[in-house]
């Protein structure tokens, strides 16, 4: 938890957070039946669900050349993206 | 297995796969772990978001979903009337229409995206009841509609044969056409009637019919017989 990440990998641990959360929600609200339910479903649940794919999808369009190579330590991937252009 | 077995099994893989990547997301450098992350966060996701609409669309069109809230309980017990001349009560209790969906199979539309104009109006209802201010008696939107009761009455042998529907030349085509309201004072005006409730017989499903009472198989009376 205490590496250092680049900006893609933290962009997708928020927006697994936020599909994690949403998964919750959802879960919770399949087996009781009320309206209240449907409510929580929609708005915290899908909303949840929903903002979390956008941040993925947007995290995979911007950013590019920030990912980090299997074997590469996470510092060299730091200072690589500090160094001008 | 049902479907609600498969959602929690859709959920919980998914909810692993992206907790694994919340907590360690470095794993999303080598191609398999992009190809990870694109199922924890994308694909499975929008399976298990899409698979719990659909469950709670359907639910939504439980006789007690609708029932559930404070103002609709009197309309639920309304059902339960023993009396063949209230039309709602007639049809649920001789199993002509569905006694789990009960309220969504005659308030739906049978039209074009009349399915979603429901689903609509049902989120509406729930705007009402918990952010909005429950009105005292609640109306419909807009006046009931011939075309809901034609939907399974439209060419069966006692609508389009029955002596009051055949009695004047041309009610029929009234009928059908929606001029003549099938509700219409004289004809199935006896629907909810939740004002009189409080004074009304209730039946109670599987309980043993007294010994002169008559059936209500038959088809309900209207109104105008008996008045």
């Amino acid at each position: 938890m205490n590496e250092e990440l680049t900006p893609l990998e933290k962009r997708l641990r928020l927006a697994s957070g936020l599909v994690l959360a949403g998964l919750i929600v959802e879960a919770l609200t399949i087996e009781w039946h009320h309206p209240v339910a449907f409510m929580v479903f929609l708005m915290p649940g899908a909303l949840l669900l929903f903002v979390g794919i956008l941040v993925f999808l947007i995290s995979l369009v911007s950013s590019p050349s920030q990912t980090r190579k299997v074997s590469e330590p996470a510092e060299s991937v730091q200072s690589r993206s500090q160094e001008p252009a | 297995m049902n479907s609600t077995t498969i959602l929690f099994g859709l959920i919980a893989v998914s909810a692993i796969l992206a907790g694994l990547l919340m907590f360690r997301p470095s794993i999303s450098a080598s191609r398999g772990g992009k190809i990870l992350a694109f199922l924890a966060v994308f694909v499975l996701p929008v399976l298990a978001g899409t698979g719990g609409l659909s469950q709670q669309m359907e639910r939504s069109k439980d006789t007690a979903f609708c029932t559930s809230c404070h103002v609709m309980q009197q309309y639920g017990t309304s059902l339960r009337i023993d009396d063949p001349s209230y039309l709602p009560a007639a049809h649920f209790q001789n199993n002509r229409i569905p006694r789990d969906e009960a309220c969504y199979t005659c308030h739906t539309h049978y039209a074009m995206f009349g399915n979603f104009k429901s689903k609509m109006r049902g989120l509406r209802h729930l705007y009402v009841q918990y952010l909005g201010t429950v009105p005292e008696k609640p109306v419909l939107y807009e006046p009931y509609n011939n075309r809901e009761c034609l939907h399974c009455h439209s060419g069966a042998r006692n609508f389009e044969e029955g002596a009051t529907h055949n009695a004047e030349d041309g009610r029929l085509d009234q009928i059908k056409s929606n001029k003549l309201s099938c509700n219409t004072s004289g004809c199935h005006e006896f629907v909810h009637n939740v004002k009189e409730l409080a004074g009304m017989k209730l039946w109670t499903p599987g309980a043993k019919p007294a010994a002169d009472e008559d059936s209500t198989d038959s088809h309900e009376s209207t109104g105008e017989e008996k008045k």
